[in-house]
């Protein structure tokens, strides 16, 4: 998988997603996350973990305390998301146009 | 402002295919090319559905049956033009009083080739308060990006 596509990838989960919209309202530690999520906590790591690589949050350590927040304030999260959408969803239409237009010429050169 | 580009999502692509194959797959076909892993909905997205004229609503479909809102058609002229609400906010809800402006541009190049130039505007208005808030101490790292963008 592309980088790219990875981090969009991160937020089509819907864990991962109440675990962002949590994020973005303030910086929070493992255990507050978990808290009211329907996941165990090694699983919420586990989440945490993809955002992280996704570039989405960042962790800050206090002490022995790691702290997780947004990477970027929430719209250019957001917008670094939607971009990321945008590339992948262009991608997947520039295919299909160019493969329907090649069915339409075939067909055209066959009659 | 220049700034104001930040607040845009531009993306522009070139596309073999008439203008008129290209403004209906993207417009009538959208389900095909939409990434599954894109939707607002509890649970998996079956369909993407569009129903392209003026007004149209935009929604998923999902497993369970249910239908989640999107947005609606803004404006439909074939083969040159397509605009969409996009009304799901910073939250990844649906908001019926949102609006941010997706449109599409399909400029014929010449034979068989198409420049297809899409926008996401109004970007800033998906985080309602908050995002207004964390334009204060945000602005920094907004200046940097906006200075790769300018150089790049």
């Amino acid at each position: 998988m592309s980088a790219s596509s990875k981090a969009f990838n991160a937020l089509g989960d819907p864990t991962r997603r109440a675990i962002f919209e949590k994020l973005r309202e303030r910086p929070l530690a493992v255990v507050d996350i978990a808290e009211g999520l329907p996941v165990s906590r090694p699983a919420v790591s586990q989440h945490l973990k993809v955002l992280k690589e996704a570039k989405l949050i960042n962790i800050k350590t206090y002490g022995t305390k790691n702290i997780y927040e947004v990477n970027r304030e929430g719209i250019l999260a957001m917008r670094n998301y939607l971009d990321k959408f945008w590339d992948q969803a262009l991608e997947n239409f520039k295919a299909l146009a160019e493969k329907a237009e090649k069915e339409k010429n075939d067909h055209q050169k066959n009659k | 402002m220049e700034t104001i580009n930040l607040i845009t999502i531009k993306k522009e692509l070139s596309v073999k295919a008439s203008q008129q194959t290209a403004f209906e797959v993207f417009t009538k076909k959208m389900d095909l090319w939409w990434p599954r892993t894109h939707h607002v909905g509890t649970c998996p997205m079956t369909e993407l559905a569009l129903d392209a004229k003026p007004g149209g609503r935009w929604y998923s479909k999902h497993e369970d049956g249910s239908e989640v809102d999107i947005g609606y058609v803004l404006t439909y002229n074939p083969y040159e033009l397509f605009t969409l609400a996009w009304q799901i906010n910073g939250d990844f809800k649906y908001d019926p009083n949102l609006i941010t402006e997706v449109e599409v541009q399909f400029i014929a190049e010449g034979a068989g080739s198409t420049k297809v130039i899409m926008q996401h505007k109004d970007l800033q208005k998906l985080g309602g308060t908050k995002a207004v808030e964390s334009m204060d101490n945000g602005w920094g790292q907004i200046m940097e990006l906006y200075k790769k963008q300018a150089e790049s």
